[in-house]
């Protein structure tokens, strides 16, 4: 009778997952009957593109979460000092005078220069923070919760004692104010350079994760320390560097959406978290791909429902969350 | 006999020198606005009243329930929004209608704080935390956004009926003007210690013993035969509509709301402070927090400005003293870090273990 | 051989009682009377499955298949509160206590649950002045009412467990679960517990299922003991007919033994 049961459920399972695909697919062909096809598909490409750019910024909140098991809400502020730091570099280069001549070519070099120099700054600023404050909460999710909340708070005044207060104008390379025309569809290079380096950033994680030894260390050392270190690894080093990684991550995100929308605020950490929020909670709590679907998933809603319905926009991501909720409440992709 | 012994120790001297300390307290807010007749001072104390009572109630659920809701901030926002909004768009605004705020604010919390407490079953605390951070931030896009109701960010400002009008003037009293701020401020004295003494009713109550039991030992408390989740409901839903009333206040005593001022993390920021500088699970540790918060709100920006004054060419000085929240932040990491317990909380600890000297 | 004969409707019955984690049966189609008013030990060794029947029985785990009855009823999917409003009582193998609050509390927290005041929130606690002086009824029966202030943390191991049983008696279930009542503790304390356990049976009012270890303790008391192995019940019989059952004896000391 038993196995009755699991043979059942086996049976079972496959189809489930098909007929979730089907309807999510099914949901996302449902705008053309508001649309023409055109219209569809450069909403299409500019939702896929912000949904990579929002995945950017969840993947560091994933990563760090997944493997230190560390919800670090300060986050979002780690974005914003990003984003502060590639508009530093990109109007030093503007002062120069390069930025407003730059070819594609160039435009893509500045870009380089600028998430190199955001994911430094990031994950220096997430070194200091592991080594002074995070590693003294480890194992304690409510200290966690207060103590990065705190953080972000501190960051976000320094960001407004360095830089000022008011929004600043980024200034964006030439290159990628450019667009090119496929069957119709307007294509912006930036949203290329986007969708682009979201998939390598999922593509490098995935390969860390699963084909290399560090996720297995990592999550042991959240589990004990004193057993990771007997082995000779450096566990505290490796925390660190995690956090640094996550942060980093934040920050090249902060930098690209800085571009993306021409402006730094010292408040922008908090106009994005609630996207990273609702595509890690849709993904599911520290699984890449959850976030790399979730982001997916948000950035195209997003952009549908703000062409149909301006107001709406935010809304129906909340909804999708909460539907997603009541289903799997632990997430699309979400383990125990 | 023994029980007889049993209770009367359990309520002994400490008890008469805490209700002594209560009344205290009660009379120091009464009688100062009539001793020092500024209005910085009356302002000062009005909102340490408002925000104890938000503190408090956030403590309820964070120090002696254990959840961690973002969310509670968006409860203050209601309550001084339904305000707001239903004597901004009476004609005739009178006493009558604070009270219906009240009911609609009430209403909306319960309504909200089910459908929240529905979803803490259904996940992590963790997952908890962020589902009511990113509804929270919801809140206030939602109170920037939907400016045909809420006015956008430039907000609402409106005018109170009868006796609270700002505008009228009573009579004078003791070189004291009696007018409509002065009794706003005696109504928020009244409703605090109403509702201060409702939640520690609601602490003490057979209820409130339970959420303790379930922050200490969960799954103990359910193989004695209590639904947790049924207790853990009604906690969030009490504080809910507390946060809510407490923002009533805030509003009344503003006349003005806008999304920043009631929707914004930052005050569920600083709610949060507040009751770590007091101590989680210490319902007098918020009058300690919101006192210390708002007191060095108010006067720190205007220190930091004239110590900065002092070498007047330095840029930096000023903009560290501009920033002056930066050092509620660090604060704030401080607090978590060393000084997990608060004020009170700590204070509790050197008492217990005196007392245990004493015993054994 | 004699059995003990059942002739009422069983306090606890379980039917093809099975539990499976992963790929491991912890409790193998187990059936299990117990009758009521008479003290059942379960013994076996370590993994037996001992531990995992408690849990199934009080609610904390749901049996992959088969049923659980309380007095005839079917409690298989009944969650662990509504088993304990029912009747079914557990102690817990490692201290299971409130150990910041004070003793008497422990045990007024039981007493309230019992009077289903549990949801009042707008009257103190101390008006119900009833509950405190039962809960100090029921330390005195443990020998603990002259520590009741103190915090349960500070309590002896020993203490900690004779509080246990206080809280579980403040529940006044019609079964009381036991698992290692006696556990971790002093030699010079175990008596105590002893004597407690022996007075609560000689009401003949309550259903006891006791886990333990020290087997002539088990002797002295058990009105039957029921043998579990890799998750079955091997033997159910009266203490002496099992001490000399084969079966038993093997599972205990391994092959090869006859018994002396």
């Amino acid at each position: 009778m038993k196995t009755d049961t699991l043979k059942f459920q086996t049976r079972n399972r496959p189809f489930q997952q098909y007929a979730g695909w089907i309807i999510g697919i099914g949901l996302f062909l449902l705008p053309l009957i508001q649309m023409d096809l055109t219209t569809y598909l450069t909403l299409t490409v500019a939702g896929i593109s912000l949904g990579m750019l929002i995945f950017l910024i969840a993947s560091g909140l994933t990563l760090i979460f997944g493997l230190m098991d560390v919800l670090n809400l300060a986050h979002a502020a780690f974005f914003a000092f990003g984003a502060y730091a590639g508009f530093t570099v990109l109007n030093l280069l503007n002062n120069a005078g390069w930025i407003d001549t730059a070819s594609l070519a160039q435009s893509l070099f500045y870009l380089a220069l600028a998430l190199g120099a955001a994911g430094l700054a990031g994950g220096g600023l997430g070194i200091l923070t592991e080594k002074i404050v995070i590693k003294r909460v480890y194992g304690n999710h409510l200290m966690q919760l207060l103590v990065t909340v705190g953080v972000s708070f501190v960051i976000v005044e320094l960001l407004k004692m360095i830089w000022g207060v008011n929004d600043e104008v980024v200034p964006v390379p030439m290159g990628f104010q450019d667009a090119f025309i496929i069957f119709g569809v307007f294509i912006e290079y930036f949203r290329v350079v986007a969708i682009f380096l979201g998939i390598t950033i999922f593509a490098i994680l995935q390969y860390i994760l699963k084909q290399t030894k560090l996720g297995i260390i990592v999550r042991a050392g959240v589990e004990n320390q004193e057993i990771v270190k007997a082995t000779g690894y450096n566990i505290s080093w490796i925390f660190t560097l995690v956090f640094a990684a996550g942060s980093a991550l934040a920050a090249i995100g902060g930098t690209m959406m800085a571009i993306f929308n021409q402006a730094v605020d010292p408040g922008m950490g908090n106009q994005f978290l609630i996207f990273a929020l609702i595509v890690v909670i849709i993904g599911g709590l520290g699984s890449v791909t959850g976030s790399f679907v979730g982001a997916v998933i948000v950035g195209l809603s997003f952009n549908y429902v703000a062409f149909l319905w301006p107001k709406m926009a935010l809304g129906v991501n909340f909804m999708i969350m909460a539907i997603i909720l009541l289903i799997r409440p632990k997430g699309l992709f979400g383990k125990d | 006999m023994d029980i007889k012994e049993l209770t009367s120790l359990e309520t002994s001297g400490k008890k008469t020198i805490q209700e002594l300390t209560i009344a205290g307290i009660i009379f120091v807010f009464f009688i100062i606005p009539w001793i020092i007749p500024s209005f910085r001072v009356m302002d000062v104390l009005a909102k340490i009243m408002i925000f104890t009572i938000a503190v408090a109630s956030f403590d309820l659920l964070l120090g002696y329930t254990g959840i961690l809701s973002f969310a509670h901030g968006m409860f203050f926002g209601i309550g001084a929004y339904s305000i707001a909004l239903i004597l901004y768009h009476s004609d005739t605004p009178s006493g009558y209608h604070i009270f219906l705020a009240a009911g609609a604010s009430i209403a909306i919390s319960v309504v909200i704080s089910l459908m929240i407490s529905f979803f803490s079953l259904r996940v992590k605390a963790i997952f908890f935390a962020m589902l009511t951070l990113a509804l929270a931030e919801f809140a206030h896009i939602l109170g920037v956004q939907w400016s045909d109701l809420t006015g956008g960010a430039d907000g609402i400002s409106f005018t109170l009926p009868g006796i609270f009008n700002f505008g009228q003037t009573l009579g004078t009293l003791f070189n004291t003007q009696i007018n409509g701020r002065l009794m706003v401020y005696y109504f928020i004295l009244v409703i605090a210690v109403f509702l201060f003494t409702g939640m520690l009713r609601f602490i003490h109550s057979p209820l409130g013993r339970v959420l303790k039991a379930i922050r200490e030992n969960e799954q103990r408390t359910i193989a004695l035969g209590y639904k947790t989740f049924r207790y853990q409901t009604c906690s969030i839903v009490f504080s809910a509509c507390i946060a809510s009333l407490s923002g009533i206040l805030f509003a009344m005593w503003l006349c003005y709301v806008n999304p920043d001022s009631v929707f914004h993390t930052a005050i569920m920021v600083n709610i949060l402070l507040m009751v770590l500088i007091g101590g989680m699970g210490t319902l007098y540790g918020s009058l300690i927090g919101a006192g210390f918060f708002i007191v060095t709100e108010n006067w720190l920006p205007g220190l930091l400005k004239s110590i900065a004054g002092l070498a007047s060419d330095s840029v930096i000085l000023a903009n560290m003293a501009d920033r002056w929240q930066l050092y509620f932040g660090i604060l704030f990491v401080l607090v978590v870090i060393f000084f997990p317990k608060g004020v009170i909380g700590t204070f509790r600890v050197i008492l217990d273990r005196r007392h245990q000297l004493h015993s054994s | 051989m004699t059995r003990v004969p059942v002739i009422e409707t069983p306090a606890i019955e379980t039917r093809q009682l099975s539990i499976q984690f992963g790929g491991h049966i912890a409790v193998n189609c187990l059936d299990l009377k117990v009758a009521p008013h008479c003290l059942k030990s379960i013994i076996g060794p370590n993994g037996a499955g001992k531990t995992t029947l408690f849990n199934l029985i009080s609610g904390q785990y749901t049996p992959t298949s088969g049923n659980i009855l309380f007095n005839g009823r079917d409690i298989t999917r009944m969650g662990v509160a509504d088993r304990t409003r029912l009747g079914i009582g557990r102690s817990f193998q490692l201290t299971n206590i409130f150990p910041s609050l004070t003793v008497l509390e422990n045990v007024r927290l039981a007493l309230q649950a019992k009077e289903n005041v549990g949801m009042v929130f707008w009257r103190h606690y101390k008006a119900y002045p009833k509950l405190s002086e039962h809960a100090y009824e029921l330390l005195k029966q443990v020998m603990l009412a002259d520590k009741h202030r103190f915090m349960a943390s500070l309590l002896t191991h020993g203490e900690q467990r004779k509080l246990e049983i206080a809280i579980l008696l403040a529940l006044d279930p019609d079964v009381l679960l036991l698992d290692e009542p006696t556990a971790g503790m002093s030699l010079e304390d175990v008596p105590a517990i002893l004597d407690i356990i022996q007075g609560i049976k000689e009401t003949k009012t309550r259903t006891i299922l006791l886990v333990e270890h020290k087997f002539d303790m088990i002797m002295a008391l058990s009105d039957s003991i029921a043998v579990l192995q890799e998750g079955r019940v091997i033997c159910d019989d009266t203490p002496d007919a099992v001490s000399n059952n084969e079966k038993v004896l093997e599972a205990y000391l391994g092959g090869g033994v006859t018994h002396a």
